[in-house]
């Protein structure tokens, strides 16, 4: 196997490094949320804390390790649900075309007409905000691209000789979907997945820093990004750190999607 | 040829209005009451319900109501704000200017220094040059808006205090001045997505065969290369509707984090406060304005592309 | 004495998985025509494009060239004004969002005189000149390339260099096209070197011949005498295996095993894999080039300088039935059928009847738009007729043109066969059965379709449609992608097939000498019609129809 270039070394290990953030954010840094009313806001290396406090006197440190949890839940939750979704409605589209396709096609349209962020920010903040509303908004938004690809990758696939003679030679059209198809389509939904974790972590964390995702003091890189505006002046790093955070998470994600999709390419260039 | 255009414009009505009804319908899934919600944060009583009752005629029936809403925005007339009190067309054309500006300003940076960016980088592909372009270029599509604002707005006002942090000035050059750090913040990621997307589209079009062919002939690399972005302008004429849709989404998020009054703060001041009449009126506007800029980019085509001309002609 | 129009000594090619071209020499006179005939792996393609200086990324050429006696020293300067490249695809090689006049005159110095030029050179190709205003995608293939051909000529090159100029064109396009160069070649005192795989083609239109093998040179010399009297025995073999026209062989000659990828060829002669006068020192030893003759080099050892004997010797002509045998029993019968694709004026099928017998070969023959892939595709029931009926047994199967999108490229070949045996309700003990009747060791049943040759995969392909038992073999231009040393082992196969199996065949094809060597009765194809039918020795060697007789006078070498 090849030396893998440096960056994808790199972001590897950037999003190993959230990921257990993520999962054992309790036990690295257990007084996240503490808050410190007397202390306020103070900035870096002072009073023990490496990047100084909030308004709340809470630890930017602390509070950006649990932040990962809702940087990295909700992000692969959507770009999970979308898939699925297109998965779903793309294979049958595909492949079998007639009224499902039609339908996709129309429903796709129509969201697809509109920037996801911007009906993200009407849907969710009608129905109240909440960081669950903004995941279950999101899907919905990001389906019909999903749907796209895969219908679009299915159709490629299933004009290929070796699929027309699966179907002549009897082979039962389930079989052919998933022992032929998808295998070949699986590449691409994997790598639009990661992609899609990188948009929607941006789409998230700027839900929740115009005040539409997590409630208020609740642990999250975008809601401390929108408390530490106000602070640039006291402790600039209260914004810049979870900003870095977002911006460094979303890249690593990104490059390995781009990556992938690279390695596809070239793969199916040399059969 | 009309036709087509006859067939655009009515996909796009049919697009806005059922954008609209969305809308509409979200103002009844919002959870509370509804009449209690439109009081906004005037006194509860009965009396008041009723009388917000009987003014957003919220006892007929949905599609009246929707009707109601629909003859008057037909016209321009798109209620009155929940929050304020005053017109909401009023509100959206005192705001206009101002996102007119800063988008505008945002797209024009973004497209000139992009597209020369991603030929460059595609013709030279490979080189630290086009490595170091394309890494800034994933980082610049990976950073969400405010972020990058966040960032800038540390380092060049409050570090360096050569922009100002807030407010949109007085004066033209003094209001470009102060447009200059939004429009750059919202250009950076714009600028990222247009160079991905040039270097691309030129890198695909160098591989084609009337490329070899045109160099075979002895064409100088100066000439090939404007034969080549001739075939790669209608890969950018698609994206660039796509960015347009970009735009609106960082828009609000720039004019929130630097307290510009424009149309995006106003959406986010609106949502939060659930001012339905205003969410109304500026989705459908942006939903208008994105499927006119869809229909100027299949215009585009028309006028780039021979094959779309011939196949749309014969339909 | 005047120097060689263009002259290259020890030419190499690498490229990223090692050489492609191993050292070359090459001469071209002023007006004169070589050919350079290979087939697929032979290095003759970049060779072109090292002979005027545009090789892809990670490709290097080093050697020495000299155009008129002089090096090269800006590619730049010569190309186009006087060496040019004419490209094999002309659905590719041109700017689809500029008007054919614009890409005619890019390389037309004089900008006043423009307008003018573009009006003569579209003359001087045989196009009207208001093809200058069209784009195109309005233009049909062979109008295409002769677009590209005025284009290629616009800054009056001294030679011509066409790579496969007529390989994706019409049968009855390629001979126009061919002319073409061949007057302007004539007209203008141009030298042209012309890349090929088919020898008969090289026969007719070139002086000389260069035999490329596994990117080595085995043989050159002037063209009637390369073909007539051929020194090395790959070139003796290579013409033996184009199947003849005129007649009916009992099996075709064929090349076994398969082309070698030049950089894995270390040491000794390329071809020694396959070749059957083979000795020990033919593997040790790389062979020189030695000259036999007048201007006529062999890198043979085992060369005599007399022409190799052709081996095995054909004894006598299958023979083929003259009247059409009484139908035993009809085991497919189409009836007015006809298909309309969306958006096309001209119908794919437009009323098509047809019967075949029991045990039948029956040929499909047509060029590019005549229905014969649809009808197919109707047989085997992917298309669905607009109106008529098909009648056919339920065991028809089908394989396709293309060997490398045949099989699915993450299964091995046994899991293929077995898929295709358990469809169809047998067991899957019958995989090593089925590899065997396509002459493939059992073994391959592990491999994947990347490790396999075109040739083989062709093979697994038929096999795997073998495994219902079909009855009824539909081949929708089987061979076409296959070279020719490979394709006569397929053809044989077919035949071997339908003798012991008692299968019935249905051959698309576009190659009549192919038609000829594998069916009975043929039908001729025209945009969705069948214009003539009749056994195939009578259809091809005195067409009825107008149409037919056009197919037969653009087969190369029947001038």
């Amino acid at each position: 196997m090849r030396r893998l270039p440096v960056t994808i070394v790199v972001s590897v290990v950037i999003l190993t490094v959230v990921l257990a953030c993520a999962i054992a954010g309790g036990l690295i840094a257990p007084h996240a949320l503490r808050q410190s009313l007397y202390l306020g806001s103070v900035g870096a290396g002072q009073a023990g804390h490496l990047f100084g406090t909030d308004q709340l006197g809470r630890d930017v440190l602390q509070l950006s390790v649990a932040g990962a949890r809702s940087a990295l839940a909700g992000p692969v939750l959507v770009a999970l649900g979308s898939m699925l979704i297109g998965v779903l409605m793309g294979t049958v589209a595909g492949y079998r075309g007639g009224a499902v396709d039609m339908l996709a096609g129309r429903y796709a349209d129509l969201l697809l007409a509109m920037p996801a962020i911007l009906l993200a920010i009407v849907v969710a903040g009608l129905l109240g905000g909440g960081y669950w509303i903004a995941v279950g908004v999101l899907v919905l938004l990001f389906s019909p691209s999903d749907v796209r690809l895969v219908r679009a990758a299915v159709m490629e696939q299933a004009s290929r000789p070796y699929i027309e003679s699966a179907k002549v030679l009897g082979i039962r059209p389930r079989r052919i979907m998933f022992r032929h198809v998808l295998p070949n389509v699986f590449p691409i939904i994997v790598a639009n997945v990661l992609l899609n974790v990188a948009f929607a972590l941006v789409a998230l964390s700027s839900l929740s820093y115009l005040g539409l995702g997590v409630p208020p003091g609740a642990a999250d890189w975008g809601r401390q990004l929108a408390d530490g505006r106000q602070l640039l002046g006291s402790n600039p790093l209260a914004s810049i750190v979870p900003g870095l955070l977002i911006i460094l998470t979303a890249t690593a994600v990104n490059l390995l999607g781009d990556w992938i999709s690279d390695l596809l390419d070239r793969k199916v260039a040399t059969r | 040829m009309t036709l087509f255009i006859l067939r655009r414009l009515g996909m796009t009505v049919v697009l806005l209005l059922a954008l609209s009804l969305l809308v509409f319908g979200l103002m009844f899934a919002a959870p509370g009451d509804l009449a209690r919600n439109l009081l906004g944060t005037k006194n509860v009583t009965p009396e008041a319900l009723a009388q917000i009752r009987a003014q957003y005629h919220l006892n007929e029936p949905f599609l009246e109501q929707y009707w109601r809403w629909l003859a008057g925005a037909v016209t321009g007339d798109f209620g009155t704000s929940i929050r304020t009190g005053g017109s909401v067309g009023g509100m959206l054309t005192s705001r206009v200017g101002l996102t007119a500006a800063i988008s505008g300003l945002a797209f024009a940076l973004s497209v000139l220094v992009g597209v020369p960016a991603g030929v460059a980088a595609a013709l030279r592909r490979g080189s630290w040059p086009d490595r170091l372009l394309v890494g800034v270029s994933v980082v610049g599509v990976s950073a969400p808006g405010f972020a990058v604002s966040l960032i800038l707005l540390y380092v060049f006002a409050v570090g360096l205090g050569w922009f100002p942090i807030y407010g949109t000035g007085s004066g033209f050059l003094d209001g470009l001045w102060h447009l200059a750090l939004p429009s750059v913040a919202l250009a950076l990621g714009l600028g990222a997505f247009v160079v991905k997307l040039t270097r691309a589209a030129v890198l695909r079009e160098l591989d084609e065969d009337y490329v070899m062919f045109a160099r075979a002939r002895g064409l100088a690399p100066g000439r090939v290369l404007v034969i080549v972005l001739r075939n790669a302008a209608i890969p950018i004429v698609t994206s660039l509707g796509l960015m347009v849709g970009y735009l609106f989404g960082g828009t609000v998020l720039i004019e929130v984090t630097f307290a510009l009054p424009g149309l995006g703060a106003l959406l986010e001041q609106s949502v939060l406060f659930k001012d339905f009449p205003v969410v109304q009126a500026l989705t459908v506007i942006v939903a208008f304005v994105i499927s006119m800029t869809a229909l100027l980019v299949d215009l585009a085509y028309l006028a780039i592309d021979p094959r779309v001309r011939a196949r749309t002609v014969r339909r | 004495m005047t120097a060689p129009l263009l002259k290259t000594t020890g030419l190499r090619v690498t490229g990223p998985s090692g050489v492609i071209v191993a050292g070359l020499d090459l001469e071209v006179g002023h007006g004169e025509a070589v050919a350079i005939v290979g087939e697929s792996g032979s290095g003759k393609s970049m060779t072109a494009k090292a002979l005027s200086g545009l090789l892809p990324r990670g490709v290097s050429a080093s050697g020495e060239i000299e155009l008129e006696g002089d090096p090269i020293a800006q590619w730049r300067r010569v190309r186009g004004s006087r060496v040019a490249l004419l490209l094999q695809d002309p659905f590719t090689s041109l700017s689809p969002v500029h008007t054919c006049g614009a890409q005619i005159g890019w390389a037309v110095r004089d900008r006043r005189r423009r307008a003018e030029r573009v009006r003569s050179l579209l003359a001087e190709v045989g196009l009207s000149a208001d093809v200058a205003g069209k784009y195109p995608f309005e233009l049909s293939g062979g109008m295409r390339q002769r677009v590209a051909i005025a284009a290629a000529l616009s800054a009056d090159p001294g030679l011509l260099i066409a790579d496969e100029p007529t390989t994706a064109l019409d049968v009855t396009t390629q001979r126009g096209v061919l002319d073409l160069i061949g007057e302007l070649r004539r007209e203008r005192r141009m030298g042209l070197i012309l890349i090929t795989h088919d020898l008969r083609l090289a026969r007719s239109r070139a002086d000389r011949v260069l035999v490329m093998y596994a990117g080595r040179l085995v043989e050159s010399g002037p063209a009637d005498e390369v073909l007539r009297a051929p020194g090395h025995p790959y070139t003796a073999r290579l013409a033996e295996c184009d199947p003849p026209l005129d007649r009916r062989l009992p099996e075709l000659v064929t090349i076994p095993g398969s082309v070698p990828q030049p950089h894995s060829v270390t040491a000794g002669c390329p071809f020694a894999g396959r070749c059957d006068l083979v000795v020990d020192s033919c593997r040790t030893t790389t062979p020189s080039l030695v000259e036999t003759g007048a201007g006529h080099l062999v890198a043979c050892p085992r060369t005599t300088g007399e022409g190799l004997a052709p081996s095995p010797p054909v004894s006598m002509d299958r023979p083929e039935p003259a009247e059409p045998r009484p139908a035993d029993e009809e085991i497919l019968a189409v009836r007015g059928l006809t298909k309309r694709f969306r958006g096309r004026e001209q119908p794919a099928l437009d009323d098509v009847s047809l019967t075949v017998g029991r045990g039948d070969a029956v040929a499909i023959v047509g060029e590019s738009g005549s229905g014969k892939t649809t009808l197919a595709r109707c047989l085997v029931g992917l298309e669905r007729p607009d109106a008529g009926t098909v009648e056919a047994p339920s065991r028809i199967q089908i394989v396709f043109q293309d060997p490398y999108s045949a099989l699915n490229p993450g299964m091995t070949v046994g899991t293929s066969l077995a898929e295709a045996l358990a469809a169809a309700g047998r067991p899957r003990s019958e995989v090593g059965g089925l590899l065997e009747l396509v002459g493939l060791p059992g073994a391959y049943a592990r491999r994947r379709p990347r490790a396999l040759s075109g040739g083989e995969r062709q093979r697994v392909a038929i096999a795997r449609a073998l495994a219902p038992r079909a009855e009824v073999l539909v081949c929708d231009e089987p061979v076409s992608a296959l070279d020719v040393s490979v394709q006569a082992g397929i053809l044989n196969l077919l035949a071997k097939l339908r003798a012991d199996l008692g299968l019935t065949l249905l051959f698309i094809t576009h190659d009549l000498a192919v038609a000829r060597q594998v069916a009975d009765r043929v039908h001729v194809m025209y945009q969705g019609r069948i214009l003539e039918s009749g056994p195939a020795g009578a259809v091809l060697s005195a067409p009825r129809h107008d149409y037919t007789r056009r197919l037969l006078a653009a087969v190369p070498g029947e001038e």
